[in-house]
Formats: C-alpha cells, sequence, structure tokens
C-alpha cells in the first residue's frame, strides 16, 4: 500500500499533464495554427509563465480563502483518485465507502470554486463562484443517483468490490443510462467543456479571472487533475477495472483511463457551454427521472 | 543564467496575449488575430492570465483610459504592443515578446509596481458622493458584523474608527492583506458618507428587486476592454445577483485614422467575423476559431467550399446551441434566428428578411441573467466601427 | 482505520507538494506583491463586490437538500436492497415517488427557471 501511496500522486500529475497537452494540441487544431502538435508543451510553458510571475492580489482581497479555495482543488482531487484500484493492485485507500468518499471529495470541489471566486473581491469571479453553486445543484442529484445505480449492482461500496462484480457484464452494458450521467457530471465536477460556465468566457475567465502566478497553476493544475481522475474513476465503475485480453491489469486500466479522458477533453472543444438557467430544468425533469428508473431497474435485476 | 532568466526565457516564446479592439481598427485586429495563430499564441480573457497587451489601433481618450487601467492590473512580467496600423502589427509582437524575456527590463517594471487604492485612482467625477443615496443604508448595522458581510465584516470595523484610518495603527498585518500603499490620501474629500467604506470603497448599497426584496446591488461594467466584445463598448450592468436590472450603455471611440472596415463587398467574411464571438461567448471554442480561419480565407478570397459548408452544416445542426440561444429574445427575433440568417448569408442563400427594427440594447439586456445577456450582445453585435473621437 | 490513515498521508503529501508550488514561486517569481484592482474591463470599480449576493435558484437549494438526505438513507440502503427483498425497493421508491411530488410542484412553480 505504501507503493501505490507514492505513485499515485506522480500518476494523477502525469495524467493532468497529458490532459493539459491534448486539449492544447485540439486547441490549437482547430485554431489552424501550423504545426498544431508543437503545442504539446503548452502546459509546460504555462507553468514556466506561471512561476516567474509577480504575485499578485486584488484590492481588499481575502488572502485565506482565496488560497484555501485554490489549495482546494488539487487536495480534493489526489483524495478522491486514493479509493481507485491502479488496475490489478491495490488502492492507496481501498475504503468500504469508497464511493461515498469519491462523492464527497467532488463535492469539495464546489467550496474551493466558491471561495476562490469570492475571495477576490471582483465581480466577473464572484458571479462565477455562485454559478458553480448552481450547476452543483444542477449536476450532483443525477451523479449520485448514477453511483448508487453502480453500488446497487455491485452490492457494495468498495471500488474492488465493483470492479470483480463487473467480471462478467461491464457497468457501462448494463446501465448505460448511469454511465451517460457520469460521463456529463465528469465534465461538471471539473467544470469542463459544456459545464465550464462558472469559469466561463462570457465572464472573462469568471471564478479564476483574478487568479495569476501560484495561485491559478495551483488551480488550473487541479481542475485538470479533477478531470484527469473524474475520468479515471470511470473504469473501474464502468468499464470492468482493468479486466482485459492479453495486457496486464494495469496497463489495461491506464489505457481505458486515457481512452476516457480524451472522449472529455474532445467533448469540450466540440460542444458550447451550457446556461446554468436552461440546464437546471432538464436536469431535474430529464435526468433526474431517467437516472431513477434506471436505478428501479438496476435494482430489480439485482433482487 | 540564472533559473528565473531562463524560466523567463522558455516561457515568452509562447506569451498569453490580451487583445484590445479599438472601433474603427478592425483591419489591424484582424491582422493581430492571424499573427496570434500564425505563432500559436493563445490569446487570454482577463489581465491576470495575461501577460501581454495588444492594442489594435489608435483608441481615443477615454477609451486609451481604460486601456490603461487594465494595464496596470497586469502582474509583471509583462509586455504592451501598440499597434496603430496592420503593418506594425509583427514587429511589434516580436518587439514584446523579447521584452518579455529581459530580465533586467522586467525586474524594473516589477519595482516600479504600486497597489491600486481608490483613494489616488478613482474618477471623482464618476463616484459623485453627493448623489450617493444613504438615505436608506442602515448605518448602525454598518460594519458591524450584522450584515453578513462574511469576510469583509471586520475590516468594516476597522474603517469605521476614522481616527485610525491611514495610520499604523491601523493594523494590515492582522488583517491579513497584502501591502497597500498611499493611504494617506483617506482623509480628502470623504466624510461620513465614506463610513463603512474599507479601503476606500464602499459596499454594496440595497435596491428594490423584481423579487419584491430590497438587496444589494452591484455595478458592472462589461467593455470596452473584453475578448469577444464589440470593439469600443462599454455596458454597464446593475446587477443584483446575476440579473440584470438596469443597462447603461456607452461608446468609447477610436481616433484619427478610424475607419469603417466592413463596407458590404465583404458581407460573409463580417458574418463569419460576429459569428466567431458569438460563437466564442457561448463557449464553443472549437467552432469560434473555425470562423476565424474561414473569415480570414474569405478576405483573401481563397475560401475552401468544402470547409465553410462543413462549418455552416455543423453549427446549424447544432441542438445545443440552438437550446442557449433561442430564448435570447431581440425583439420580433431570437439569438438563434439571428444566427440563422447570418449563417443562411455565409451559405450563399438570400437571407430572410430581418432588418425589423430592435429595441434599444439597454432594454433588451433588463431582466436577463450575465450570461444571456452576453449572448444576447453578441448576436445583436452592433455596429460600432463609426465611432471616432470628435473631441480631438 | 487503515485506508483513512493513507487518505491523510495522501493529504498531507499533496498539501505539501502544493506548497512546494507556492515556495518555488516565490524563488523564481519577480519581486513585489501589487494588490491591483479588480478586472472590470478598463472599469474601477463602484463598491467592493463581496455583498449580498442574490440568489435566484434558492428554491431549488431546498428541494435539493430533500433530495440530499434522502442519499444518506440511500448509501446503506443500496448494500442491502439484495438481502431485504423487494420490500427495500417498494419503500425507497414510495420514498422517491413522494420527493418527484415535490420536484414536480416546484417545477410547476418555476423554480427551474430564474433569470
Amino acid at each position: 500500500m505504501s507503493e501505490s501511496l507514492l505513485v499515485l500522486p506522480l500518476l494523477v500529475a502525469v495524467l493532468t499533464v497529458a490532459a493539459a497537452a491534448f486539449d492544447a494540441v485540439l486547441g490549437a487544431s482547430a485554431a489552424g495554427v501550423p504545426g498544431a502538435w508543437r503545442a504539446w508543451d503548452a502546459p509546460l510553458r504555462e507553468t514556466a509563465r506561471l512561476l516567474v510571475r509577480q504575485r499578485r492580489s486584488t484590492l481588499a482581497a481575502d488572502r485565506l480563502l482565496r488560497r484555501a479555495g485554490v489549495l482546494v482543488l488539487p487536495v480534493a482531487a489526489v483524495l478522491a483518485a486514493a479509493v481507485l484500484p491502479l488496475g490489478g493492485a491495490r488502492a492507496a485507500s481501498d475504503m468500504s465507502v469508497g464511493i461515498v468518499w469519491f462523492n464527497a471529495m467532488e463535492v469539495a470541489v464546489w467550496a474551493g470554486v466558491w471561495l476562490a471566486g469570492w475571495g477576490v473581491n471582483s465581480a466577473y469571479p464572484l458571479v462565477g463562484g455562485y454559478r458553480m453553486i448552481a450547476q452543483g445543484l444542477a449536476y450532483e442529484l443525477p451523479h449520485m443517483f448514477a453511483l448508487i445505480t453502480v453500488a446497487v449492482g455491485a452490492e457494495s461500496l468498495r471500488f474492488s468490490d465493483v470492479v470483480t462484480a463487473q467480471h462478467d457484464l461491464w457497468f457501462a452494458v448494463q446501465m448505460p443510462v448511469a454511465f451517460l450521467v457520469y460521463l456529463l457530471s465528469a465534465l461538471a465536477m471539473a467544470f469542463w467543456g459544456p459545464m465550464s460556465s462558472p469559469v466561463g468566457a462570457d465572464l472573462a475567465g469568471g471564478a479564476a479571472a483574478e487568479l495569476s502566478g501560484a495561485d491559478r497553476l495551483v488551480f488550473s493544475a487541479g481542475r485538470h487533475a479533477m478531470l484527469a481522475v473524474a475520468a479515471a474513476a470511470a473504469v473501474p465503475l464502468f468499464l470492468g477495472g482493468g479486466a482485459g485480453p492479453l495486457l496486464p491489469a494495469w496497463l489495461w486500466a491506464l489505457l481505458k483511463t486515457l481512452a476516457v479522458l480524451a472522449v472529455l477533453v474532445w467533448t469540450a472543444h466540440r460542444l458550447p457551454v451550457l446556461r446554468m438557467d436552461r440546464f437546471m430544468t432538464f436536469a431535474w425533469t430529464a435526468l433526474i427521472p431517467a437516472t431513477l428508473l434506471q436505478l428501479l431497474v438496476t435494482g430489480l435485476v439485482a433482487l | 543564467m540564472g533559473l528565473r532568466a531562463r524560466l523567463l526565457r522558455y516561457a515568452a516564446g509562447r506569451p498569453r496575449p490580451l487583445v484590445v479592439a479599438v472601433p474603427g481598427f478592425t483591419g489591424v485586429r484582424l491582422a493581430v488575430e492571424a499573427d496570434l495563430r500564425r505563432r500559436g499564441w493563445r490569446p487570454a480573457l482577463a489581465p491576470a492570465e495575461a501577460d501581454l497587451l495588444i492594442v489594435c489601433g489608435r483608441p481615443g481618450p477615454d477609451l486609451a483610459r481604460a486601456i490603461d487601467t487594465v494595464w496596470d492590473q497586469m502582474p509583471s512580467p509583462r509586455a504592451r504592443a501598440d499597434a496603430p496600423t496592420a503593418s506594425d502589427v509583427p514587429s511589434a509582437l516580436d518587439a514584446a515578446s523579447a521584452h518579455l524575456a529581459d530580465e533586467p527590463a522586467q525586474l524594473e517594471d516589477a519595482a516600479q509596481r504600486a497597489s491600486y487604492t481608490p483613494e489616488t485612482s478613482m474618477d471623482h467625477s464618476t463616484m459623485d458622493h453627493g448623489d450617493m443615496d444613504h438615505g436608506d443604508m442602515d448605518h448602525s448595522a454598518m460594519g458591524h458584523g450584522d450584515m453578513d458581510h462574511g469576510a469583509m465584516g471586520h475590516e468594516g470595523h476597522e474603517s469605521m474608527d476614522h481616527e485610525a484610518m491611514g495610520h499604523e495603527s491601523m493594523g494590515h498585518e492582522a488583517m491579513g492583506h497584502e501591502g497597500h500603499g498611499g493611504h494617506g490620501g483617506h482623509g480628502g474629500g470623504h466624510d461620513h458618507h465614506m463610513m463603512g467604506a474599507p479601503h476606500g470603497l464602499a459596499m454594496a448599497d440595497r435596491a428594490p428587486d423584481r423579487d419584491g426584496l430590497k438587496l444589494d446591488v452591484l455595478h458592472v461594467p462589461f467593455g470596452p476592454v473584453l475578448a469577444d466584445w464589440p470593439a469600443g463598448l462599454k455596458v454597464t450592468f446593475t446587477l443584483q445577483g446575476d440579473v440584470v436590472q438596469a443597462a447603461e450603455v456607452e461608446h468609447l471611440a477610436g481616433d484619427a485614422g478610424a475607419g469603417r472596415f466592413w463596407d458590404g463587398t465583404n458581407v460573409v467574411a463580417a458574418r463569419l467575423d460576429a459569428l466567431a464571438r458569438l460563437l466564442a461567448v457561448a463557449g464553443w471554442t472549437g467552432q469560434a476559431a473555425q470562423a476565424r480561419v474561414l473569415r480570414d480565407q474569405a478576405l483573401d478570397g481563397k475560401v475552401e467550399k468544402a470547409r465553410l459548408e462543413k462549418f455552416v452544416r455543423r453549427t446549424r445542426r447544432s441542438r445545443t446551441l440552438r437550446w442557449m440561444l433561442q430564448d435570447v429574445g431581440l425583439g420580433e427575433t431570437n439569438a438563434w434566428t439571428r444566427a440563422s440568417g447570418w449563417l443562411a448569408e455565409i451559405g450563399g442563400e438570400t437571407r430572410p428578411d430581418t432588418s425589423a427594427a430592435t429595441p434599444p440594447l439597454g432594454e433588451l439586456l433588463v431582466g436577463l441573467d450575465v450570461a444571456a445577456a452576453r449572448l444576447l450582445v453578441a448576436a445583436l453585435d452592433p455596429d460600432t466601427e463609426g465611432a471616432v473621437a470628435e473631441h480631438v | 482505520m487503515q485506508p483513512f490513515v493513507a487518505a491523510l498521508a495522501l493529504l498531507g503529501l499533496t498539501a505539501a507538494l502544493a506548497c512546494g508550488v507556492y515556495a518555488m514561486s516565490a524563488y523564481t517569481a519577480l519581486p513585489g506583491t501589487p494588490a491591483a484592482a479588480p478586472y472590470l474591463s478598463g472599469g474601477l470599480p463602484l463598491e467592493h463586490a463581496v455583498s449580498r449576493y442574490h440568489v435566484r435558484w434558492y428554491v431549488i437549494t431546498l428541494v435539493f437538500l430533500a433530495f440530499d438526505m434522502e442519499m444518506v438513507f440511500m448509501y446503506p440502503w443500496a448494500l442491502v436492497v439484495t438481502s431485504v427483498g423487494p420490500k427495500a425497493v417498494v419503500e425507497m421508491f414510495g420514498f422517491l415517488a413522494l420527493l418527484l411530488v415535490g420536484v414536480l410542484y416546484a417545477w410547476r412553480e418555476g423554480a427551474f427557471r430564474w433569470a
């Protein structure tokens, strides 16, 4: 267990950089930049850029709240990853209530974004921070019902039991609605792509608009890490964990994670951002009934 | 060479520019956007994110002041590229990149930076204290924590004590704030109206809301220095929560030399330019970038037919985009029908007649939330090109 | 308690790494910590941004809380649903149906649209 403890932050970091690099290349390619693949080093350049930046504050900013909000993101991402089985290996922290833990860590992100938005005492970030809470209210219940559906299917809240339960058939096939809703909420928990209104371009970067230097670096890294961890969690939850022919379990888990991550990053370039006052109705009147129906079906099958 | 110099040089290879559009200098903006694309520099959205400020054209005095304000908000290392004409763009960007990598120059600039204080920087003419209606403000509650200002509560307390203001006894360390210079100006022009005004800036005041409540109001300007926003337009929203209660529209002008770029001979490119802004505000970044590439192709007269058709088809078919746009009303039409009209023109079809007069922008915006308001401005795409500073 | 010790260790490790980033930036960043005016597209603020923010989705938070309490029961329910049998499914979905009536009412009242 001690080795996976040390490997885990490294693994999350690698996936984070991979997500950022893929995102930069996709962006450059869509923008028609000649030799778009050369944008792969964008995360490294951005890191260098932010490390030399002067530290910055805003008028009457609450430094403590701002910094706490920023730090929540990477910490929540790594702690959420703690309960994920790494292919064949045991999770860094194989809790019997892993799914609940994962859920709790992901909700901590709401607080982080809101604190970062409120703490800088600036109007655009303030609106952005509150958008995160509204977004949470919209996506969280369908997301929780999707996770509960998995738990009912596996009769356990432990991630390794969930993987074992998919020995015959992946949950992505058994419960497709839950899987699709999970992918949507994976975007929402990293406020990414169509769910990125809290840091939207219409608010000049929303909750992150006033962050600079190390603050921005940690916030941005935490956000990418959250996306990577959300993608990684889809593998034990819905895609059979490390199961697969020929290759070792850890490699299968890694490949599946990268595939889900690529889909999530790609989606961000292909969809407009959802306005929360429109999405809210859809989430409560369509997604919640759909996920409950999925839960009912899974419950009846499990009986 | 030290670590910092190395990092500066590496980062300067691909800076993140904040591009300022100036009305009447559309040609310069298009040259900047094309050059940024060629270099692979990704535009930034806010001064905290940017390290390069690019001014496309010659701004009039009011716009120049707004640009200077944003320039002051950019942390070091920073560089500014003023490109009065399109031919200046490549050399200005090269010089800016070199300046960003220049450690001694950046150190010197960083040493001169001072903190913002409302006393020294505030434009007193815009902040007419006499007009501020403090009548209904509950003075007894101000700054006592009852007001539930969260973190501001204790600062309000501090500033109640006017004797303490601007002196060492204010205890900056205890308040947990980063350095504030220039508090000496606190006395000038401020009387007891500024009670409960920590750091010389008032707390939000209350006003009736459409829900029948009395709640805090923020006055939040959008524009003129804002990405994907009509050049020179400034709309000050009166916000309660994120809903617009009132909107005041101003036009900030370009300086001499400003001219009309879209003259009716390049309709396809003009519509693609407007669509690029709308798509960017809608958060569909990939499609917005496509629109800009196609726009530049159309201006050069060598547009790839297949690519253009694919762009029009994909935009039209997007259910999500329609879902997000169709309730944004523009009088008789809405943002989606407006965008569809543009797409029809781009596709070579005759445009459906949408010349019906739209109500003034300020009225349309009332009652929308910020996200819808920005979509509305982008879909309305008011013509700001003609605005030239008259009093110069 | 072993898994929670591991989680605590990870918390410390990640926090240390993040602090390392701040330490690194203190070393490499250009000196000075100016406090800027909040970015308002070139405008200057008339008031502090921190204020009593009017959340229009206030009603939704209340409906959400009702469901969130229900989730607390649902996690243990998921573990025993097969052993208890059809009775557990009927009870839980009866409860959910009641909550959904509340959602239906909130929807009819227009709580999910605010702008």
